[in-house]
C-alpha cells in the first residue's frame, strides 16, 4: 500500500517536473518539517533551481532563471526552523527586446545575464498532528543583490541604435502552507498552496521606439499571485538528504538539493 | 622608519611562512610563536640524556622517592621504543632563537591570542580553523598523491568537497562527523620527501618558524606553493591571512606550551626531542590519523 502510494506521488512530480511550462518565486520551500535532528541544531544544503515566471507590465514576458545555491538553517526541534540562501543566478527575459513594430531590427529578441547573486531568507514551523502527518507554515523572501543588465544594437527607422537595459531590485516573498506525509524508509512526501509577490524595476538607456521596455523606467510584477509546490525528501546515507521539489503557478519551476544535517 | 616598516614587514612574512606548513606547523611540537601542545612532549623518546620527560617521570624526580609512584605505568612497557636522534651542530644558535622564538610567544603572540578569544566565541575560532584547514586541502591532497596513498588522496578530496558544500565553505567540518568519518591525513612536503629516504639531516630552529630540519624546511617552501591564498591577492594579504591564522590556532591552544614548559627540564631538548620523534612516526605511517600515542597530542581538532 504505502509502496503505491509512494510510486504514484514519485511519478506526479516527476511529471510535474518533466512537462512545459513553469512556476514562479524564488527557490525550493522545502519540506514543511525542518530537516534538523530530532534534537535540533544546524542542517546545511547545496542545491540547483531552475524558475520560469510569466511578468508583466503593459505586456507579458517569460522570465526563466537558473540558480545554484548553498543553504544554512537552524532547527529548533524539528518545530521550527529558520534559514538562509546564499547564491549565483542567470536570468532571461524572453522577447524583451523583441521589436513590437515593423520599423524596427534587433540584433537579438531575449534579455540575458548569467553570474548574479542573490539571498534568501525564511523560516518555517511545523505541528504534527499524527507521527506520520503535519502541517506547517512558511514565509520566505529571495532579494538579488546585483542588477541583471543586457545590451541590445539594431535599426530604427534606418537609423542605427545601441541600448542597454537593466532589471533592478529583484526580489520576491512567498506564504505558504504545506501538508507533509511521512511514509517508510523515513521519506517526507509534502505538497501544498502559496502566495507570492515579485517584481523587478526595468531601467533602460535610451527610448527606443518599438521596443517596449525601454520606454521610460517601469516596474515588471508577478501576473499570477497563486501557486503549489510539491515534494519528496529522501534520506541518504551518512545523514544527507535528497530534496526534489517542483512549484506552479504561471508555470513550473523544479530543482533538487541535497541537505545534511548537524 | 623605513628600517621599522621593512623589520615588521619581515616578520609578518616570516610568520606567514612559518603558518604555510601547517600540516606539521599546526601538529609540530614547536616551542616557537606558535605554541605547541604541551602532551606533546609526552611523545618524545626516553632517552636517558632527554630531559622530555613526562609528568609522571619529572614527578618522580622532583620528590626522589620512586617508592610513591610504583602504580604509575609506564606507557612503553613491553614494547620497544625507537630511539630518534638528530644532530644538533648549530646547537648554540638554535638555543639562542628558541629562546627568541620562547619571548616572543611570551611577549607578542600569547597576550594577542588572549585579547583575541575574549572577543571572538570559541566556536567562531574554531570555524576559523576549519576554514583554514580546508583551505590548505591541495597541500594534503597532493602530498598523499605523491606518497602514492590513493585511499588518503580519495578521502582529502571527499573532506573537500562535503566541507565546502556543506561546510558553509569550510567553516564547519561534517566530513569529520560519526557518520561520514573522512580522516583528515596529516602529510606535507617534508613528510614526503622522508618518505621517498631523504634524511633529515640536522636540526635547526628557526626563528619564528620552530623547529626543523633542512629536509623539512624544503618541505614548508614547497607547501607555500601549494596554498592557495598565496595565487590571490598581493603578498600582504596573504600575509596578513596567515598572521591571523596563527593567532586564531594559538588562541585555542593557549596553555599547552606553558604545560611543556613546566613539565620538561629543558624545554628546548625536548622540544627538540618531540620533534624529531614526531616527524620519524608520520613518515613510518604516511598520512592519515596520526598515529597511536600521538592522537589527540599533536592534533590541535
Amino acid at each position: 500500500m504505502h509502496t503505491k502510494t509512494l510510486k504514484a506521488i514519485v511519478i506526479s512530480i516527476v511529471i510535474m517536473l518533466t512537462i512545459q511550462g513553469t512556476a514562479a518565486a524564488s527557490g525550493p520551500f522545502g519540506p514543511p518539517q525542518p530537516v534538523s535532528r530530532p534534537a535540533g541544531g544546524l542542517h546545511t544544503g547545496f542545491g540547483y533551481w531552475l524558475q520560469e515566471d510569466k511578468l508583466k507590465n503593459n505586456e507579458e514576458y517569460i522570465s526563466r532563471q537558473q540558480q545554484i545555491y548553498s543553504e544554512l538553517g537552524y532547527g529548533f526541534q524539528k518545530n521550527w526552523d529558520l534559514y538562509a540562501r546564499i547564491g549565483l543566478s542567470g536570468l532571461k527575459l524572453f522577447d524583451a527586446f523583441s521589436p513590437t513594430t515593423t520599423a524596427t531590427t534587433t540584433s537579438k529578441n531575449d534579455f540575458s545575464e548569467n553570474w548574479k547573486f542573490f539571498s534568501t531568507l525564511g523560516v518555517k514551523g511545523f505541528y504534527p498532528v499524527r507521527p506520520a502527518f503535519g502541517i506547517g507554515a512558511f514565509i520566505q523572501g529571495t532579494y538579488y543583490f546585483s542588477d541583471f543588465t543586457d545590451n541590445v544594437t539594431g535599426i530604427q527607422s534606418g537609423a542605427p541604435f545601441m541600448a542597454e537595459l537593466g532589471l533592478k531590485n529583484l526580489w520576491d516573498v512567498n506564504v505558504g502552507i504545506g501538508f507533509q506525509a511521512t511514509i517508510p524508509w523515513g521519506i517526507n512526501l509534502y505538497i501544498g498552496p502559496y502566495l507570492y509577490y515579485a517584481e523587478a524595476k526595468v531601467s533602460p538607456s535610451a527610448n527606443i521606439t518599438g521596443l517596449a521596455l525601454t520606454s521610460g523606467e517601469t516596474i515588471l510584477r508577478n501576473n499570477t499571485v497563486f501557486g503549489g509546490f510539491a515534494g519528496i525528501d529522501a534520506p541518504l546515507s551518512r545523514g544527507f538528504r535528497l530534496q526534489i521539489e517542483g512549484k506552479y503557478a504561471d508555470r513550473l519551476s523544479g530543482g533538487a538539493a541535497v541537505t545534511y544535517a548537524y | 622608519m623605513k628600517s621599522y616598516l621593512f623589520a615588521v614587514t619581515l616578520f609578518c612574512v616570516v610568520l606567514a611562512a612559518g603558518c604555510a606548513h601547517k600540516p606539521s606547523v599546526v601538529s609540530d611540537p614547536t616551542p616557537s610563536a606558535a605554541a605547541p601542545p604541551a602532551q606533546q612532549v609526552m611523545v618524545a623518546p626516553k632517552t636517558e640524556q632527554s630531559p622530555a620527560l613526562s609528568p609522571e617521570v619529572s614527578a618522580k624526580t622532583v620528590s626522589g622517592n620512586l617508592d610513591d609512584y610504583q602504580d604509575i605505568e609506564d606507557p612503553d612497557k613491553g614494547r620497544e621504543v625507537e630511539k630518534a636522534t638528530i644532530a644538533d651542530p648549530l646547537e648554540p644558535f638554535n638555543r639562542a632563537m628558541y629562546h627568541f622564538n620562547d619571548k616572543l610567544y611570551f611577549w607578542v603572540l600569547k597576550p594577542v591570542a588572549q585579547g583575541y578569544s575574549k572577543a571572538v566565541p570559541e566556536k567562531a575560532r574554531v570555524g576559523v580553523s576549519n576554514f583554514y584547514t580546508n583551505l590548505s586541502f591541495p597541500i594534503r591532497f597532493v602530498n598523499s598523491l605523491l606518497q602514492a596513498n590513493f585511499a588518503g588522496a580519495a578521502s582529502e578530496l571527499g573532506r573537500f568537497v562535503i566541507n565546502t558544500v556543506w561546510g558553509i565553505g569550510g567553516l564547519l567540518d561534517p566530513a569529520s562527523s560519526k557518520e561520514i568519518n573522512l580522516s583528515k591525513q596529516t602529510v606535507d612536503f617534508g613528510q614526503t620527501l622522508g618518505v621517498y629516504g631523504v634524511g633529515q639531516g640536522f636540526y635547526i630552529h628557526w626563528p619564528i618558524l620552530g623547529p626543523s630540519s633542512p629536509r623539512d624546511t624544503l618541505g614548508t617552501v614547497g607547501d607555500v606553493f601549494l596554498y592557495p591564498s598565496i595565487y590571490f591577492g598581493p603578498w600582504y594579504v596573504w600575509a596578513g591571512s596567515r598572521v591571523y591564522e596563527r593567532v586564531n590556532d594559538t588562541s585555542l591552544q593557549i596553555g599547552d606550551y606553558e604545560s611543556m614548559k613546566e613539565a620538561a627540564i629543558d624545554p628546548y631538548v625536548a622540544v627538540r626531542d618531540a620533534y624529531v620523534q614526531y616527524r620519524l612516526k608520520m613518515i613510518k605511517h604516511k598520512g592519515g590519523p596520526p598515529p597511536a600515542g600521538v592522537s589527540g597530542l599533536l592534533e590541535k581538532d
